[in-house]
């Protein structure tokens, strides 16, 4: 056998390199070449420019002062806030309560079973009985007839009917009133009055009197923004800080305490405890220490302790972050990550069979699924370099826009980095599932990915909202925020105690919505072991697309 | 692996049966091809392509085994290293230059970036296309697009080059230029397989051929002696002349023709038994009337007549 023909019985898997290097080159030059994919990569850059100009225009605009807790308002508008109606016991929907408004106190009262069943004086009554009048306030009305207070104008014209109430008849409505004889009537609501009741067998009486008014200043709204800030010294101990410096939890000096109330709740809506961290002292902040001790992986405060912190101190950096964790997370992972393969990586084999090119590639001494592998390396070259580039460019902006005095955000990089890598990967598994999906069905494998797309969307947004959900980590996208989510962690440690502070104290960064910590760290709550485990997850998957499609495009006919 | 003394031949097949669900395309084909220009010819739909399909590894066969070097291309693309492939479809990636689309795909040969540059200039300008060498192919005439198609089946100095219907469509100077190119490797030793539906076309190219018919081998050897059989049948030449009564008298006289017709205004049809004698006297006889022929014409001398006088009828058209 000649020498040509000796070679013959050596492997086709020779000179990889090359061949790799021709096919990967010729994939980009396709893609190069394909209105679609510059359609992609530039809706990819705009929507990056739309973020950015956002990121000038709101997150790094700095923070105007909100008020946390909600108790600024001033709902029933008698001019008190709420705050400070809170202090004098008084409802915010109800405009005739107000701090220093006249209040009924309560005497005394029969009631259906008591033996004395007479009594007189000049009070405020509210009840059933036959009222002998001295004197009649005339002018005490209410605001509604459901108030039930009686005018006695109508009651004097109101004869009440023959034999005896309650057997022979009943009064009509709360608020009725009839007369027997001079001075002397049935009363059934409220009224104010002089005289002697007697109140029948079964039927009851309340009497009291209304406080008079007097006059407090009404606080303005603005003190109740801001007014319990975060009392943190900065210490990394696990201890108890944290004060209430607007007393709404201590309660010194309210008028009315409802603490006691099944009603009273506290800002973050759960019923007022004002030991709620249980940790034996009332009104603080319980900060606790993660197990190295070097950050702060917990805050729990009180009932409406340090609830209404000074926005702009804590929200530049947390609002920074969160713009780059929700941009890498939405727009990188799941929009890029699923645009990207979706135009590009389906149609990489399925379009040289529609064309009529396959055969100039497949004539030559390569094996079929050194083919896929090749033209999946030239799409990630691609695909991987426009994503890490864009990356790169949107972190330098920011790094150099954001909050901190540093001209430059150093640390913003890895984090920038990570969400290159991370949708790197998932482009990657998207790729490789999608082109195996287009060989196994050229037909309908666009709908199957397409269906396979919005499966992940919607995981990738569940993931974001729950990462512990089992249901999300059966999809791609899953594993690749994970890797984002253990990037902060690394980058950034401090984030998560910011985190904390934003959902303890009621921070509206987004921070607490946009990251938590990593989940996956097989119990070791390190991030790296989280990276690990993802980074496997995808790049397993992969391969295993790769397998799967290269087995069936291998016994493929060609027609 | 092979006796070192027996070498396998470039291209085996045996008992080879292809079909696509109820169609049959190839039908219990044995062969065996081993060196110079082997026309595969057949009318459309004959199986050529099928055939060449098989051969590169692009469908399995049904039934039979197919060898090329000894090796079955379904299963290995180690074959394809020495063999160039033209393949009947046009399409071609457009957007590149020649120079670009072969050297992208020599390098798929595991030739250096520079070797593959080196090589595809070399097949270019073996085929004809020295001057366009950074043209886009999306520019290129049809013949010269065919001729790309063969450069980039040589890039890599093949053994076995399987030619798939290179002529067709071609303008007569493309036809001839691709014609001698094929010659030029026959010559040059190397095993070339081109198909073709037109007889004529193979005939200037090669004498050893195929005939493949419905799928089934028809004929397999050497042309000339396929034609002599043929020629012992009943044969046509159709003369275009000012007056073919004159020529008639003079050519029914003459051995090898049996009768004459006119089948219309200055047309003389001349019935033979022996083509090859009856050429031999055509042009005296032509000499000999002093008449201005138009034309002369062999009805009868197309591939169909031939399967048909193969298949065993006597096909007048």
């Amino acid at each position: 056998m000649d020498e040509k023909g000796l070679s013959l019985s050596k492997t086709v898997w020779s000179q990889l390199d090359r061949k790799a290097g021709a096919i990967i080159e010729l994939t980009i030059r396709q893609l190069r070449n394909r209105m679609s994919t510059w359609v992609v990569l530039g809706v990819g850059i705009l929507l990056m420019a739309l973020l950015l100009a956002f990121y000038v225009d709101s997150v790094r605009e700095g923070f105007e002062s909100i008020d946390n807790d909600g108790d600024s308002v001033d709902m029933d508008g008698d001019g008190y806030p709420l705050g400070q109606e809170i202090k004098y016991g008084h409802s915010d929907y109800n405009s005739d309560e107000f701090p220093g408004s006249s209040e009924y106190v309560r005497v005394s009262n029969i009631d259906y079973d008591d033996q004395i069943r007479r009594t007189s004086g000049n009070f405020t009554w509210e009840g059933i009985g036959r009222f002998d009048a001295i004197w009649k306030d005339t002018k005490y009305s209410g605001s509604s007839q459901w108030e039930g207070i009686i005018d006695w104008n109508i009651a004097s014209n109101n004869s009440c009917p023959s034999g005896d109430v309650y057997v022979d008849w009943s009064p009509e409505y709360w608020g009725y009133a009839c007369y027997y004889s001079d001075d002397e009537f049935f009363v059934y609501g409220k009224f104010k009055a002089n005289g002697t009741i007697d109140v029948p067998l079964d039927r009851s009486i309340n009497w009291g009197y209304y406080t008079q008014p007097f006059f407090i200043e009404p606080d303005l709204q603005s003190m109740y923004i801001n007014e319990d800030d975060i009392d943190w010294n900065g210490n990394l101990l696990q201890s108890s800080q944290g004060f209430d410096d607007d007393g709404d939890c201590t309660r010194e000096n309210w008028s009315i305490d409802n603490a006691e109330s099944a009603f009273y709740f506290d800002y973050s809506g759960d019923q007022f405890d004002e030991d709620k961290n249980n940790n034996g002292i009332i009104c603080d902040v319980l900060w606790e220490v993660d197990a190295n001790g070097d950050e702060i992986s917990s805050i729990s405060p009180d009932s409406n302790v340090d609830e209404d912190p000074d926005d702009e101190k804590y929200m530049g950096e947390s609002s920074h972050r969160t713009f780059i964790i929700g941009v890498g997370k939405m727009a990188f992972v799941i929009l890029l990550g699923l645009f990207l393969p979706l135009f590009l990586a389906l149609g990489l084999i399925r379009d040289e069979t529609e064309n009529g090119t396959l055969h100039y590639l497949l004539s030559k001494p390569i094996h079929r699924g050194e083919f896929i592998a090749y033209r999946l390396l030239g799409y990630l070259s691609v695909t991987g370099s426009y994503v890490i580039i864009l990356s790169l460019f949107v972190g330098i902006i920011t790094a150099l826009l954001g909050p901190g005095d540093e001209i430059f955000r150093i640390s913003d990089i890895p984090v920038w980095l990570g969400i290159g890598f991370a949708t790197f990967l998932v482009l990657a598994a998207y790729g490789s599932l999608f082109n195996t999906l287009g060989l196994i069905s050229p037909k309908y494998g666009v709908y199957v990915s397409i269906v396979i797309g919005v499966w992940e969307f919607v995981m990738g947004i569940l993931t974001i909202a729950n990462p512990n959900w089992t249901l999300s980590a059966i999809s791609i996208n899953h594993w690749a925020l994970q890797i984002i989510d253990s990037i902060v962690l690394l980058a950034w440690p401090e984030t998560l105690q910011l985190q904390q502070m934003s959902s303890a104290f009621n921070l509206e960064t987004g921070l607490d919505i946009f990251w938590k910590p990593p989940v996956h760290t097989l119990g070791t709550s390190n991030p790296i072991v989280a990276i690990m485990v993802s980074m496997f997850v995808l790049i397993v998957f992969t391969i295993m697309m790769l397998v799967v499609g290269q087995s069936i495009f291998k016994n493929r006919e060609i027609m | 692996m092979n006796d070192i003394n027996q070498k396998p031949p470039s291209v085996l097949l045996e008992n080879v049966s292809k079909w696509y669900g109820e169609v049959i395309g190839i039908n219990d084909i044995s062969l065996a091809i081993e060196g110079g220009v082997t026309g595969i010819l057949g009318p459309n739909g004959a199986g050529k392509s099928t055939l060449f399909k098989l051969l590169m590894g692009r469908l399995k066969p049904s039934q039979g085994t197919v060898r090329l070097f000894g090796i079955d291309p379904w299963k290995s693309t180690s074959p394809y290293r020495r063999i160039g492939y033209v393949s009947e479809s046009e399409r071609m990636y457009d957007w590149m230059t020649s120079l670009d689309f072969i050297s992208t795909l020599a390098r798929l040969h595991g030739m250096s970036r520079d070797e593959a540059v080196e090589r595809s200039k070399h097949v270019l300008d073996f085929v004809g296309l020295e001057d366009v060498h950074h043209k886009e192919i999306g520019k290129y005439s049809k013949g010269m697009r065919q001729r790309v198609k063969i450069a980039h089946a040589l890039v890599h100095d093949p053994d076995l080059i399987i030619l798939d219907e290179p002529l067709h469509g071609c303008d007569p100077i493309a036809r001839t230029s691709i014609m001698s190119v094929v010659r030029e490797l026959g010559s040059q030793g190397k095993t070339v397989l081109i198909s073709s539906h037109i007889l004529e076309e193979i005939e200037r190219i090669t004498e050893q051929i195929v005939i493949l018919h419905n799928g089934k081998l028809l004929a397999i050897g050497n042309l000339h002696a396929i034609r002599d059989l043929l020629d012992q049948h009943p044969h046509r030449i159709l003369i275009k002349c000012d007056s073919p009564r004159e020529l008639a008298q003079l050519f029914i006289r003459e051995d090898p023709v049996y009768g004459v017709r006119f089948p219309e205004d200055g047309q003389l049809e001349i019935q033979t038994n022996n083509l090859s004698a009856a050429h031999d006297i055509l042009p005296s006889t032509i000499v000999k009337s002093g008449q201005k022929i138009t034309s002369i014409e062999n009805p009868d001398d197309n591939l169909d007549s031939l399967i048909g006088y193969l298949l065993g009828g006597i096909n007048n058209g």
